[in-house]
C-alpha cells in the first residue's frame, strides 16, 4: 500500500538509532548484569508479544475499513433468523479475542513475576556493600567493611569487582533523587528518611554511566554517576590505594597549592584525608585525580576541565553548590597542580 | 464591563500577578564577580557626623529573594553557624533571632561581622565563604528574627521543630535604629 | 516425789535435748559474739587511707585529696547548729559568668580562679574582711571564648610547694607564687584555632602539674599532659586517640576486659583518619593512688555527636584510664560507653574507696556516670564489680559484668533524619561534671544530678577547624516526675539509694560533706543548702546572689573557726540561657538545655561573687 513506504523507511531509522542503542555506556538495552539481563529479556519478550498484537490489530483494522461492502440484501420482515449464523460466529470471535487476550496478559504477568523474583533473588549472595547518599546533585559514596579503618569515601564513582554481587545502600539527605545504571539494573529511589537497598552485579568489564532518575532540582540533569566494572585483582589493588589517605605534594608548587587549598574557600566544603580538610559539603577528594568524571559525569577529568570547574563552576553547572571561589591566576595553578597529583 | 474587556483586564492582572512573582524566585546563581561585592562602609553605631550614610542598595537584592535566604539557610547549616547560634536561639554565639545585636543588624553589619570575626570569638570567615554566599547567610540571618518579607522567607523545617518557621518569626527590630540604619546595642 | 520417775522416757530425752539445744546455742552466740567482736575488717566503704590523709583544716585542691572524697573532718558546724549558719564574709569576683571552681585555702590564704579572663585571686584570710592579697591576671586571648562549648568557666586551681597552678581558657598552664603572685611559667598547650581551650582543674602528683584540654565539640585531639612543676616542660603527653605509642600503650598495658586488648586500637576502631578529629579530652577528673601508684582519669566523648559518622568503638573515647604518673604508660583502660551515642564523656569524678564486694575487701574507684550508672571498678586491674542505676535511664538496660559491655536500647539509638524523642537520660547525662562527695561516717556518697530527658535529631556534621563538630539537633526536658534536679545519697555498699531529695532545677553544683553530719550543695536559682547527711532533710538554706554551679568547701580559718565557702554565679552549660542572654523560643538553643530551663532567667541572674559561712563568733 501507500502507507508502506513511509512505513519502512521509519523501520530502517529506527534500527540504526538501535545499533547505537545496543551498545551503549547508559543502555539499558546493553546488559552487562544479571539484572539489567533479565530485564532486558523481558522488554523484548513483551517489545515482541506486543508488537505481534500492534500488527494484528493493525491488519484487522485496515481489512475492516477496505473489505468490499457486501452484496445481497436482507429481505424484509425477516431480519433475526437471517443474521443467526453471522450472530454466532462473531460471538466466537469476540470470545476467542477475549480468551487470548488475557492469556496474553497473564503470560506476560507471569513473565513479568518472575523477572522480578529473579532480580531480588541476588540479596544474599552480596559481598560487598556500598553506601550511596545523593545529595543535590552528586553522590556521595562509601566502601563499607567490618573494620572501621577499612572503610572509605568517594565520590560520582562506584567501582565494582566483575562478577561480584554488590549490596548498594541509598541513603539521600535533601529531596528524592533515583539510582539508576541502565545496564546493570533498574531504578530504585533514593528518599530522604529512609533507607532504600538494591543489589547489582557487573558480568562483564566496562564503564557504564549511571544517571539520577528522578528530577530533584535544577542540575537533575547533570547528575550522572561512574560505574566500572574491573576484575576482582584490579579491584583489590584499586581498593587498597583508595584507603591510603592523600599524597603528599611532592614539588614546591603542590605544596603551595595545598597550603592555598587549605587557606581559602575549599577547605570549608571539601576533605582531604591526611589533611585537616574534613567537611562533607562536597565530595571527598582524597583521590580525585584517579575519577573518570567531574561534577558527576558532567565533565571527563582532565587537569583542564578541572581548571575550568574551579575557575567559573556556575558557568558549567549554574545553581550547583559549588561557588565560584574567586582565585588568582597563580593559586589556581598550584591548586591544580595538587589536586591532579591526588592520585 | 463588556467581555472583550473582562478579558483584557483578567489578562493584564495575571501579567502582573506573574511578574510580581519572578522577583522572588528569581536566581541568580553566579552572583557579582568576587571583589566587587564588598559591603559599603558599614557603621558600628546611631551617631553621625552630619547626614546619616544612606543604606547599601545589594540590601534589596538579596533580602527580598527567597531563592538567596533558602540558600543562606543552607549554608548557614554547612558552614557551621548553627553550632554556635543554634536555630537562632544562641549557643556558644549570642542569639540572632531576638532584638540584640551587638555589632548592627543590618544587611551589611551582619556582612561585615562574618567576614572580619570580632573580638570575643567570632571567627572570621574572609576567604573563607564566597562573598555572594555571605549575602545570602546573611540574609538568612535577617530572617530569624522576622526582618526579611513574609514572602520571601524559609517555612517551617522538616527536621526537628525548634521554633516557628522564619515566616511566622513576629518582627524583632531593635528598639534604637535610625531609618535604613543599623540597630546597634554596643556595651549596655 | 521425785517428779522425774513419774515422766515416761520420751519427754525425759526430750527435755534433755531441748536443755542441751539451748545450752550449746547460748555457747556458739558467745562464740560468736566474741569473733564479731574481734573482726578487723570493717563491713563498710572508706576513702583509700594513702589516697586520703588526716584532714589538716586546709582544702589544697578541688578534690579535698586524691582519693577525691571531698570530705571534711571539721565538726564545729553540725546537725545541731547549722541553723545559725551565717555570712562572714563576701568577695565579688568582678566576673559574671558561670562559677564552677572551687576555692583552695592553703595556709590561712584563700585563692580563687574565675572564669575567662581566669583572674586569680589570694584573699589574705588572717585579715578581717578577708582583703585581696595579690591578683594575678592571665590575660588570655579573648577570641577564645569563641571555641569554649559551655560558658567560659574554670573549675579551679591546684596547690603544691608554695605554687599556685592554673590553667586558662586559651590552653595555657601557669605556675604563680603563692606569696606573692609573681608568675613562674607559663606553658602553652592548645590552639584555640583548632577548637581547643582548657577549662579543667589541674592536679599535681609527684612533681608533675596534670593538664588535660577541652574541645571534643571542635573536633579536637585529647590528651593528658604532664608538666615538670618546677619548670613547666612537658614531661610526657598522652593522647586518648590513635596509635599505641601517642597513647601511651605498651608494655604496662594489660585490660581486664577482651575488648580493651588488640593493637592500635585507636585507630582501627575509627574510619580512617577520623581519630585525628575524634575528641577524647580530659577535662574532668584525676584521681591519684599512692600506693598502686596509678592515676585515674577519665576520657570525654568522641566527635562529632553523630554515631553514624564514627562507626566503630571509638577507642579510646569514652572510657576511664589508669596511669603510671611518672611515665604516662598506660596500666588498664575500661571503655564505658563503646561507640557513644549521647555525648556521655566518662570524665566524672573518680572516688577512690576500699569497699566490701561480695564479702571481700576490694580497692575500688567509684564513678556516678553520665549515662545513669554508678560504677565500681577494681581499681587494681580495671574490672566492673557493679554498675547499678541512680537516675531513669532507658537508652540501655545495663552492663554485663563478664564482658564490661553496655547494652543499649536499638529504639532510642540517634538516626540521621529521624527524630528519636523520649531519650533518658540526656547529654549532659544523669549526672555532668558536678562532683559528688564521700563521706566516711555515713558511708553514703551524696551524688547531685539531674532529671532530664531529650529528643534528638542526627545531622551531618562538617569538620571546619576552629567550629564546633557536632551533628546533632537536641531539645532537652524535664523527666518523669517533673522535677528536673536531685540530690541522692548512695550506699554503694547497699547499691542502693539511702534518700535522695528532689529539687525543681537541675543541680550543677557540687557537693561538700562533713564531719558535723552534713552535706552542703547549691541550687541554680542561688539557694546553699545544708542537709542531714543521714536522712537528707533540710538543716538550713541561704540566698545567694545568683544560682550556684561551684563547688563548696570547707576549712579551719586563721581563728581556728570552720568556714564554708562557696562561688555563686549561674552559668556553665546548665546555665546558658542566662550567662548568653539565649533565647528560649528556640528549643535548641545552648544544644537544648535552655528548653529544660526556660524559667532559669525569671530565677536567676548573672553573678560572681564568693560566699564564706560561719557560725556567729561568740566575742
Amino acid at each position: 500500500m501507500r502507507a508502506r513506504a513511509p512505513m519502512a523507511l521509519l523501520c530502517i531509522g529506527g534500527l540504526a538509532g538501535c545499533e547505537r542503542v545496543r551498545h551503549g555506556v547508559q543502555s539499558a538495552l546493553d546488559p552487562a548484569g544479571h539484572q539489567a539481563g533479565r530485564i532486558a529479556d523481558l522488554w523484548w519478550l513483551f517489545l515482541a508479544v506486543l508488537a505481534a498484537v500492534y500488527a494484528l490489530v493493525l491488519i484487522l483494522l485496515l481489512v475492516a475499513a477496505f473489505r468490499p461492502r457486501r452484496r445481497g440484501r436482507v429481505p424484509v420482515g425477516s431480519a433475526f433468523p437471517q443474521e443467526a449464523p453471522t450472530e454466532r460466529r462473531l460471538t466466537r470471535v469476540l470470545v476467542a479475542w477475549a480468551v487470548g487476550t488475557t492469556a496474553i496478559i497473564l503470560t506476560l504477568t507471569g513473565f513479568s513475576y518472575a523477572v522480578d523474583r529473579d532480580i531480588l533473588s541476588l540479596g544474599h549472595r552480596a559481598e560487598l556493600t556500598v553506601e550511596i547518599t545523593a545529595k543535590q546533585w552528586w553522590w556521595q559514596v562509601k566502601y563499607d567493611d567490618p573494620v572501621p579503618n577499612r572503610s572509605f569515601e568517594t565520590a560520582n564513582e562506584i567501582r565494582l569487582p566483575v562478577g561480584v554481587p554488590v549490596r548498594v545502600i541509598l541513603k539521600a539527605q535533601d529531596v528524592i533523587h533515583s539510582f539508576w545504571v541502565p545496564n546493570l539494573h533498574g531504578k530504585t529511589d533514593l528518599i530522604p528518611g529512609r533507607v532504600n537497598e538494591t543489589v547489582i552485579v557487573a558480568n562483564r568489564e566496562g564503564r557504564f554511566r549511571g544517571q539520577c532518575a528522578e528530577f530533584c532540582g535544577f542540575q537533575h540533569a547533570n547528575m550522572a554517576l561512574d560505574v566500572v566494572a574491573v576484575p576482582r585483582a584490579e579491584f583489590d589493588a584499586w581498593r587498597e590505594s583508595q584507603l591510603a589517605p592523600a599524597v603528599a605534594p611532592s614539588d614546591e608548587q603542590s605544596q603551595e597549592g595545598q597550603r592555598v587549598f587549605l587557606t581559602s574557600a575549599c577547605v570549608m566544603c571539601h576533605t582531604i584525608r591526611g589533611t585537616t580538610a574534613a567537611s562533607r559539603v562536597g565530595p571527598d577528594l582524597t583521590h580525585i585525580a584517579t575519577r573518570p568524571s567531574l561534577a558527576a559525569g558532567t565533565l571527563p577529568y582532565s587537569k583542564g576541565n578541572l581548571a575550568g570547574w574551579i575557575a567559573d563552576p556556575q558557568r558549567i553547572k549554574p545553581g550547583s553548590q559549588m561557588p565560584v571561589t574567586g582565585l588568582s591566576a597563580d593559586q589556581l595553578q598550584s591548586v591544580l597542580a595538587y589536586l591532579d597529583g591526588l592520585k | 464591563m463588556s467581555s472583550p474587556c473582562r478579558r483584557a483586564v483578567s489578562l493584564l492582572l495575571f501579567a502582573a500577578f506573574a511578574l510580581a512573582a519572578c522577583d522572588r524566585e528569581d536566581r541568580e546563581p553566579r552572583g557579582a564577580p568576587v571583589g566587587e561585592s564588598g559591603p559599603g562602609a558599614t557603621v558600628q553605631g546611631t551617631l553621625y557626623a552630619g547626614e546619616p550614610t544612606p543604606p547599601d542598595p545589594r540590601r534589596q537584592e538579596y533580602e527580598g529573594n527567597a531563592y538567596h535566604i533558602s540558600q543562606g539557610k543552607q549554608l548557614y547549616v554547612w558552614f557551621n553557624c548553627g553550632t554556635c547560634h543554634a536555630n537562632g536561639g544562641g549557643d556558644i554565639g549570642p542569639p540572632l533571632m531576638d532584638d540584640v545585636w551587638i555589632y548592627g543588624d543590618s544587611l551589611e553589619n551582619i556582612f561585615a561581622t562574618i567576614v572580619q570575626g570580632r573580638p570575643n570569638g567570632m571567627p572570621s570567615f574572609r576567604n573563607k565563604i564566597p562573598e555572594t554566599q555571605i549575602w545570602e547567610i546573611a540574609a538568612y540571618v535577617r530572617s530569624m528574627s522576622g526582618q526579611t518579607p513574609t514572602a520571601a522567607s524559609p517555612g517551617r523545617n522538616d527536621s526537628l521543630n525548634a521554633k516557628p518557621a522564619e515566616q511566622r518569626t513576629p518582627k524583632a527590630e531593635p528598639k534604637n535604629s535610625n531609618p535604613g540604619g543599623p540597630g546597634v546595642e554596643g556595651r549596655q | 516425789m521425785f517428779p522425774f520417775r513419774r515422766l515416761n522416757r520420751e519427754v525425759d530425752v526430750r527435755m534433755v535435748r531441748r536443755a542441751s539445744a539451748v545450752l550449746v546455742s547460748m555457747i556458739a552466740l558467745c562464740g560468736v559474739g566474741t569473733a564479731v567482736a574481734q573482726d578487723p575488717s570493717p563491713a563498710r566503704a572508706v576513702p583509700a587511707p594513702s589516697a586520703s590523709p588526716p584532714d589538716d583544716g586546709d582544702w589544697a585542691m578541688p578534690a579535698k585529696n586524691y582519693a577525691s572524697t571531698r570530705y571534711s573532718e571539721l565538726d564545729e558546724v553540725n546537725t545541731g547548729n547549722v541553723r545559725d549558719l551565717q555570712v562572714a564574709f563576701t568577695f565579688s569576683t568582678g566576673v559574671d559568668r558561670g562559677q564552677e571552681a572551687a576555692p583552695l585555702v592553703v595556709g590561712g590564704t584563700m585563692y580563687i580562679v574565675t572564669p575567662y579572663p581566669n583572674r586569680l585571686f589570694a584573699l589574705d584570710l588572717t585579715k578581717p574582711g578577708a582583703p585581696v592579697k595579690w591578683s594575678f591576671e592571665p590575660k588570655p586571648a579573648a577570641s577564645a571564648q569563641g571555641v569554649a562549648c559551655c560558658d567560659y568557666v574554670n573549675r579551679g586551681a591546684a596547690f603544691a610547694d608554695g605554687r599556685v597552678f592554673i590553667n586558662t581558657l586559651d590552653g595555657q598552664t601557669i605556675a604563680v607564687e603563692a606569696e606573692t603572685g609573681r608568675e613562674i611559667w607559663r606553658t602553652r598547650l592548645g590552639d584555640i584555632n583548632k577548637g581547643e581551650t582548657i577549662t579543667m582543674a589541674p592536679l599535681v602528683v609527684k612533681g608533675k602539674v596534670l593538664v588535660g584540654n577541652s574541645g571534643g565539640e571542635f573536633g579536637v585531639r585529647g590528651w593528658l599532659t604532664a608538666l615538670d612543676a618546677a619548670t613547666g616542660k612537658i614531661v610526657w603527653k598522652a593522647y586518648n586517640t590513635g596509635p599505641d605509642s601517642d597513647v601511651l600503650i605498651g608494655a604496662d598495658y594489660k585490660p581486664f576486659y577482651d575488648k580493651e586488648k588488640g593493637k592500635d586500637l585507636g585507630v582501627t576502631t575509627w574510619p580512617p583518619n577520623a581519630w585525628e578529629i575524634g575528641g577524647g579530652t580530659v577535662w574532668g577528673w584525676i584521681s591519684y593512688d599512692p600506693e598502686l601508684d596509678l592515676i585515674y582519669h577519665g576520657t570525654a566523648n568522641p566527635g562529632p555527636w553523630n554515631p553514624e559518622q564514627r562507626p566503630g568503638d571509638n577507642k579510646w573515647t569514652g572510657g576511664i584510664f589508669a596511669r603510671n604518673p611518672d611515665t604516662g604508660q598506660a596500666r588498664w583502660f575500661y571503655q564505658v560507653v563503646p561507640h557513644d551515642l549521647y555525648d556521655h564523656d566518662a570524665i566524672n569524678e573518680l572516688v577512690l574507696l576500699d569497699l566490701p564486694v561480695k564479702g571481700a575487701m576490694r580497692k575500688t574507684v567509684v564513678r556516678p556516670e553520665r549515662n545513669g550508672y554508678v560504677y565500681v571498678l577494681d581499681r587494681a586491674t580495671g574490672e566492673v564489680l557493679s554498675a547499678d542505676p541512680y537516675a531513669t535511664i532507658n537508652s540501655s538496660t545495663g552492663v554485663d559484668l563478664k564482658t564490661g559491655v553496655l547494652a543499649m536500647v536499638e529504639a532510642k539509638a540517634p538516626k540521621m533524619g529521624k527524630v528519636v524523642r523520649d531519650i533518658c537520660p540526656t547529654a549532659p547525662g544523669s549526672k555532668d561534671w558536678n562532683p559528688s562527695s564521700f563521706s566516711p561516717r555515713t558511708g553514703l556518697l551524696y551524688i547531685p544530678h539531674m532529671n532530664l530527658c531529650m529528643d534528638w535529631q542526627s545531622a551531618e556534621a562538617n569538620y571546619i577547624a576552629g567550629t564546633p563538630y557536632i551533628g546533632a539537633e537536641v531539645r532537652m526536658f524535664a523527666g518523669p516526675g517533673g522535677y528536673r534536679g536531685e540530690l541522692s545519697a548512695w550506699d554503694p555498699v547497699k547499691r542502693a539509694k539511702a534518700w535522695s531529695v528532689k529539687e525543681d532545677l537541675p543541680l550543677w553544683s557540687g557537693t561538700l560533706s562533713t564531719a558535723g553530719d552534713l552535706v552542703f550543695y547549691g541550687t541554680m536559682e542561688g539557694w546553699f543548702k545544708a542537709v542531714d547527711a543521714r536522712t537528707g532533710e533540710e538543716l538550713w538554706r541561704f540566698k545567694t546572689g545568683s544560682g550556684i554551679i561551684g563547688q563548696p568547701i570547707a576549712y579551719r580559718g586563721p581563728d581556728g573557726r570552720e568556714y564554708i565557702a562557696v562561688l555563686s554565679g549561674v552559668g556553665g552549660w546548665a546555665g546558658a540561657v542566662v550567662v548568653g542572654n539565649l533565647d528560649p523560643r528556640d528549643a535548641t538553643a545552648a544544644k537544648g538545655f535552655v528548653n529544660a530551663v526556660a524559667d532559669l532567667k525569671e530565677k536567676s541572674t548573672k553573678g560572681g561573687t564568693l560566699y564564706v559561712f560561719a557560725l556567729p563568733s561568740r566575742r
